[in-house]
């Protein structure tokens, strides 16, 4: 079959992103929020591997890097939802926009 | 055997002293705080003494260098005094230890961080008129803001916080100012030091023709406005008098006496001193400004009802002198500046001085309040009489110097502008007229009647030194003028005048 | 032998310096000995002053001076200078003071400030002993602001009254006017001729060199100065005022030293003035018509002090006149003169005023027979200053009016011998209600003038009798030897026309008559012209003019000033600080507190800079 170009991947990698980043700064509920934030890294991982197969110098450099940003994700998620869990229970409240009391 | 950095960081073994002392031990923190600044005295005449006998005391420590193949910066600290800056460091530590003593009765809480900022404060007055280096100027000139803001900010009165505030924003403003003129000056050059800026400016180095007249004008102008809010200059002479009026009256000792001379000090010494030329193309309107300092300050003192407020706008009108001289473009005009910066130190010292005394026993500074306290208080109303005659320049007091040598050069060169700002020292009269006439003359009428003592013999002794230094160099001003010879001979020199 | 003393001139000032600095510092122990060590400094004073005149009496011009203040275009120096005109000055200041130091040993025995008051005393005397020794113009400069700051302690000496406050600060006030354009004019001349030195400015001024403009203005600007101190037209207000002060303080300062010391000015630079047309005229016209306008005031003064004071103001202007005449003998001739009887009339005003407990006149009266010593000198006075035949005042006038009629002023001839007519008028108006008609006899018991008060009044009448005889148009030897040091044109004696020693001798006759006849005969009162008496009581309005021009005006711009200051300069000021406020106010409105918008801020910002970075070429 007719491999797929590299720009397909990169346009999907770009469109993930941007989902994700409209996700992340126009949401209210703070979970999806920081389902949006996987999302971009996902993006970025997809970007990692298309390079690594099909980009200038080929390695397996990509690859590589993708399954530790992924490690990283997952810790990150965990983190994330954790101070989520306790926030909730100060405040009985996910919306983002609820949070602000580093205002001036 | 370096005395200049001695004497500048002399006060620091007083400081190291007081550290050990417990705040609640008064009198022991009121002797060594004395004695500290006693010290610097000593070293002061010391330094003055080997001055005359020809010893000059010009050091310089390499410090920060960079730079690599033919662009070399060099920050050296370096040390040197010439006539006027030796006298201003004799004015400096006699002040201080004047201040020093009247402190200690009256300043009457929290006396061990009081002299503690002192000290720090005297450090960073006599390394200002030590320093041969801009950058060390400049560093010394910081060194003496931060304890004036927390001194004003805690021993005032009670307008002092916003003072404190206003006085840092101030000065800050205008210390942003000389660290721009100074940073270019540096990047420019290469160098800070005050005698090879002389000489660059002077066209006297290889590639100083390449700094363009455009730098050279702009960045004396950053050191007028610099320097012009210290002196002060008006229109930016605001927060000096709400210092003079909300500070406690010791510290304006310090203040009128030598901080205000920082400013004409740099003036003289690094806008004449530094651009002559540029200097003398503007001389015109810096007489005009000196005018404008003598008439505003005078006529706003006529129209006051608190005795501080009078003799704010009275030093304000009286460092237009300063500027009238240097503006002269002659040697009487440089002598009558720098005498009426060193006359006016004392003049003001003398004249605060007093006000606190009066102010302890009336507790009001209000001009109504304050009438007929000749009967009580003949000596203090005799010494104010000899300040109110220094102020009005009276014959044999140090003041007449001052004007007589800065109006005798101003009239050769800007005849009609001195006319006009002889006008100025008519109105001086007149208020110094008023304030001694209704604060010594009259019947005492404030109610209760507070008790009235005259000078005790702690707070005589100050006022006479000062009187006597006064009446001394008005007598005799050759004690001065043979100082300042060399100085004002480089000076004239440089401008061509 | 002569020479050997005139260097130590410079002593003549330091016994009186002395007196004060030692009662200042000691007042209270000093306090009963004051007037006797007073006295004693200051005859030691005039001893020397004499010892300097007899020694230096063929002295052209000698001085001796030290460097005061040099640099390198500058030099300035202090020291002594004889000259005839320096020798009549310092020995009648020394005189006079003297007799008043001794008067005052018992006029002011009761003062409880008497220490203070005698060391007043001697820091005027040393003050105007010093300025009579000036070599140059610095140094009369300085010891002319000091003579002004002796008067004003001494004006202001009963500091408790508000009227002698108030005198005290107009005096001073006014005399400063006039010295700063003594200042200016002093510098001005330091410019043109380089040098303060008496000797080398008229070095300069008769070769010539200096321009017409620069000298008038200088003649004019120095001659300001005399205008304020000498208490002429417009600058004469504080001497009325300066009243209030005690009488022997009027006697020395505001009589025959102080006031003087204008006079003396005009004439130590006469030849400056000669050297100008129109500073000549303007002294002429300011003394002949102060004379006048002064003599017109007195006529309808109460105050005895003030009658004598305005007295003093228009003799003055005599001198004025003659020495714009061009006549600088008549000119000194006269102050010598007018310094005898005017000190005496005032130490015999101040027996009458502490007989009588009052300055009012009109509350005085027959006062001859309770006090005839006192009676029999003051009327020597008044006979001398009304210029009555063969009394010094009499010579001196003559010389005066003689010197205007020479250089052909003759309006000012003409209000000159008017004045001559209201002197006598006045004086003898004043001596008539005081001392003739019917009085109350006072109660207290009649003692006799103690020999301190005696010995100085008796001491003045001598010259105020004799004085005359030195210098008449039979006998000049006063005019040639003051003159002989001027090397310019002054021409001290001159033909003088036939009639007018005897027109002016008619004058003082027919003034004293008219007082005769309307104080002694119809007791008249001059209340019967009410606006006119107003206007001149009131010294025509002038001191509220001088509120309505000068003063009120100048609070108005004081004022504005404290306006603008508050509403326009500190609002400019303010607005620096009050700017950093607001941007730091609103610039922390961007902390919302909201992590999304703060996250898109980043993100933007990000985009911002990688695209600038891919436009510039990247980093790589």
């Amino acid at each position: 079959m007719t491999s797929v170009p590299l720009n397909a991947y990169l346009m999907l990698a770009l469109i993930l992103f941007c989902i994700g980043l409209f996700g992340a700064l126009t949401k209210r509920n703070t979970v999806i929020v920081l389902i949006s934030i996987e999302l971009m890294l996902n993006a970025v991982n997809i970007n990692l591997v298309a390079f690594s197969k099909l980009g200038m110098h080929p390695s397996i450099t990509g690859q590589v890097f993708t399954l530790f940003t992924i490690t990283v994700a997952a810790a990150e998620a965990a983190v994330a939802l954790a101070i989520l869990m306790a926030l909730f229970r100060n405040r009985s409240t996910v919306q983002i926009d609820e949070m602000d009391g580093m205002k001036h | 055997m370096d005395w200049l950095s001695l004497l500048i960081f002399s006060p620091i073994l007083g400081m190291l002293l007081l550290a050990t002392v417990h705040r609640k031990n008064e009198s022991l923190i009121k002797a060594i705080a004395v004695s500290a600044t006693a010290l610097s005295m000593v070293i002061a005449v010391l330094v003055f003494v080997l001055f005359h006998q020809g010893i000059s005391h010009a050091v310089s420590y390499q410090w920060i260098n960079f730079g690599h193949d033919n662009i070399v910066f060099l920050l050296n600290y370096e040390l040197g005094v010439q006539g006027f800056s030796v006298l201003l460091l004799l004015l400096t530590s006699v002040l201080t230890l004047l201040a020093a003593f009247v402190a200690t009765f009256q300043i009457k809480k929290n006396l061990k961080p009081f002299f503690l900022w002192l000290l720090i404060m005297e450090v960073g007055m006599l390394g200002v008129f030590s320093s041969e280096n801009l950058v060390l100027f400049f560093l010394f000139f910081e060194m003496t803001l931060v304890p004036m803001f927390f001194l004003i900010g805690r021993w005032g009165d009670r307008e002092r916080e916003r003072t404190a505030y206003r006085f840092l924003i101030y000065n800050g403003l205008g210390s942003a100012v000389l660290l721009l003129a100074i940073s270019a000056l540096f990047a420019r050059t290469g160098t800070t030091n005050i005698a090879l800026l002389q000489e660059i400016m002077a066209n006297e180095v290889q590639g100083s023709a390449a700094i363009s007249e455009t730098f050279r004008n702009g960045i004396l102008w950053a050191m007028l406005i610099a320097f012009g809010i210290k002196m002060p200059i008006v229109p930016l002479h605001t927060w000096m008098v709400r210092v003079h009026v909300h500070a406690p009256p010791v510290l304006v000792i310090i203040h009128a006496g030598v901080l205000l001379k920082i400013g004409a000090y740099g003036i003289i010494t690094f806008g004449a001193g530094i651009f002559p030329e540029q200097f003398a193309q503007i001389s015109t309107f810096i007489a005009i400004l000196g005018v404008i300092n003598i008439l505003y300050g005078a006529l706003l003192a006529l129209g006051q009802t608190e005795l501080k407020h009078v003799l704010a706008y009275s030093s304000v009108s009286h460092m237009g002198i300063v500027l009238l001289g240097v503006a002269a473009l002659n040697q009487p005009g440089y002598h009558g500046a720098i005498f009426q910066t060193l006359s006016h130190g004392v003049i003001a010292a003398l004249l605060f001085l007093i006000v606190g005394i009066v102010h302890s026993r009336t507790q009001s500074t209000q001009l109504k309040d304050l009438t007929g306290l000749a009967k009580a208080m003949p000596i203090a109303s005799g010494c104010w009489l000899v300040a109110g005659m220094a102020t009005l320049g009276l014959p044999g007091t140090s003041g007449f110097i001052s004007e007589l040598l800065a109006f005798l050069g101003l009239f050769e060169t800007e005849p009609i502008l001195a006319g006009v700002g002889m006008v100025g020292l008519i109105l001086t009269t007149v208020y110094v007229m008023r304030i001694i006439l209704s604060m010594t003359h009259g019947k005492h009428t404030l109610k209760p009647p507070t008790e009235l003592r005259d000078l005790t013999h702690s707070e005589m002794a100050p006022v006479f030194v000062l009187v006597l230094l006064i009446i001394a160099i008005g007598v005799w001003p050759s004690l001065l003028t043979s100082t300042l010879n060399l100085t004002v001979q480089t000076i004239s020199i440089g401008i061509g005048g | 032998m002569c020479d050997k003393l005139l260097p130590y001139a410079w002593l003549i000032p330091v016994f009186p310096f002395v007196s004060f600095i030692m009662l200042l510092a000691f007042r209270h122990r000093l306090q009963a000995y004051s007037s006797y060590i007073g006295s004693a400094l200051t005859g030691l004073s005039l001893v020397a002053a004499i010892v300097v005149w007899v020694t230096g009496w063929s002295v052209q011009s000698v001085q001796h001076t030290g460097v005061w203040l040099a640099f390198e275009s500058v030099e300035l120096q202090m020291g002594t200078w004889i000259t005839p005109l320096n020798l009549v000055m310092l020995n009648i200041v020394a005189f006079i003071s003297v007799c008043v130091h001794i008067y005052s040993h018992t006029y002011m025995k009761d003062e409880r400030r008497r220490s203070t008051y005698f060391a007043w005393l001697g820091l005027f005397t040393a003050a105007m002993l010093g300025l009579c020794l000036s070599p140059n113009l610095l140094q009369f400069y300085m010891c002319w602001e000091l003579v002004g700051l002796g008067s004003f302690l001494l004006i202001g000496f009963h500091f408790e009254e508000d009227k002698a406050k108030a005198a005290a600060k107009k005096a001073f006030i006014m005399t400063r006017i006039g010295d700063i354009g003594l200042l200016a004019g002093l510098i001005l001349l330091y410019w043109q001729t380089g040098s303060l030195q008496f000797t080398d400015i008229y070095t300069v001024i008769s070769s010539g060199e200096l321009e017409a403009f620069h000298v008038t203005l200088i003649s004019l600007l120095i001659f300001a100065g005399a205008v304020g101190k000498s208490g002429q037209l417009p600058l004469h207000t504080w001497l009325p005022d300066a009243m209030e002060g005690p009488t022997p303080v009027s006697a020395l300062i505001h009589a025959a030293t102080m006031v003087a010391a204008g006079v003396y000015l005009v004439a130590v630079l006469h030849p400056l003035f000669m050297a100008s047309d129109t500073a000549l005229t303007v002294v002429a016209v300011t003394g002949g018509v102060t004379a006048t306008v002064a003599a017109v005031i007195a006529i309808a003064q109460t105050d005895i002090k003030r009658i004598l004071a305005y007295s003093t103001i228009s003799q003055l202007g005599y001198m004025m006149l003659a020495l714009g005449s061009a006549a600088l003998a008549a000119g000194v001739f006269h102050l010598m003169t007018h310094a005898f009887f005017k000190a005496l009339l005032f130490l015999t005003a101040g027996v009458v005023i502490h007989h009588f407990k009052t300055r009012n006149i009109h509350q005085m009266g027959h006062a001859f027979s309770e006090l005839r010593f006192t009676g029999m000198t003051f009327l020597i006075g008044t006979l001398a200053i009304s210029g009555f035949p063969l009394f010094s005042g009499f010579f001196s006038k003559e010389a005066v009016l003689s010197a205007v009629w020479h250089d052909e002023r003759y309006l000012l001839f003409s209000l000159a011998l008017l004045t001559t007519f209201l002197t006598a008028f006045y004086m003898f108006r004043l001596f008539f209600i005081v001392f003739m008609g019917q009085g109350k006899p006072t109660s207290g018991p009649k003692k006799a003038l103690s020999m301190a008060l005696r010995l100085p009044i008796a001491a003045l009448s001598v010259p105020a009798i004799g004085a005359g005889f030195l210098y008449t148009p039979w006998f000049s030897a006063f005019g040639n030897w003051i003159t002989q040091w001027q090397t310019a044109q002054i021409d001290p004696g001159h033909e003088v026309p036939w009639w007018m020693m005897p027109s002016a001798i008619m004058c003082s006759l027919a003034g004293i008559m008219l007082a005769w006849v309307m104080y002694q005969k119809l007791r008249v009162p001059l209340r019967e012209l009410p606006y006119l008496h107003a206007f001149t009581l009131r010294g025509f309005y002038m001191d509220e003019l001088y509120h309505y021009t000068i003063k009120q005006p100048l609070q108005f711009m004081s004022t504005t000033t404290v306006y603008i200051e508050k509403f326009v300069v500190e609002t400019v000021m303010e607005s620096s600080s009050s700017f950093v406020k607001w941007v730091g106010k609103y610039g922390a409105r961007l902390q919302s507190g909201q992590v999304q918008t703060y996250g898109a801020v980043g993100f933007v910002g990000l985009s911002i800079l990688v695209f600038i970075l891919f436009w510039t070429g990247g980093y790589f």
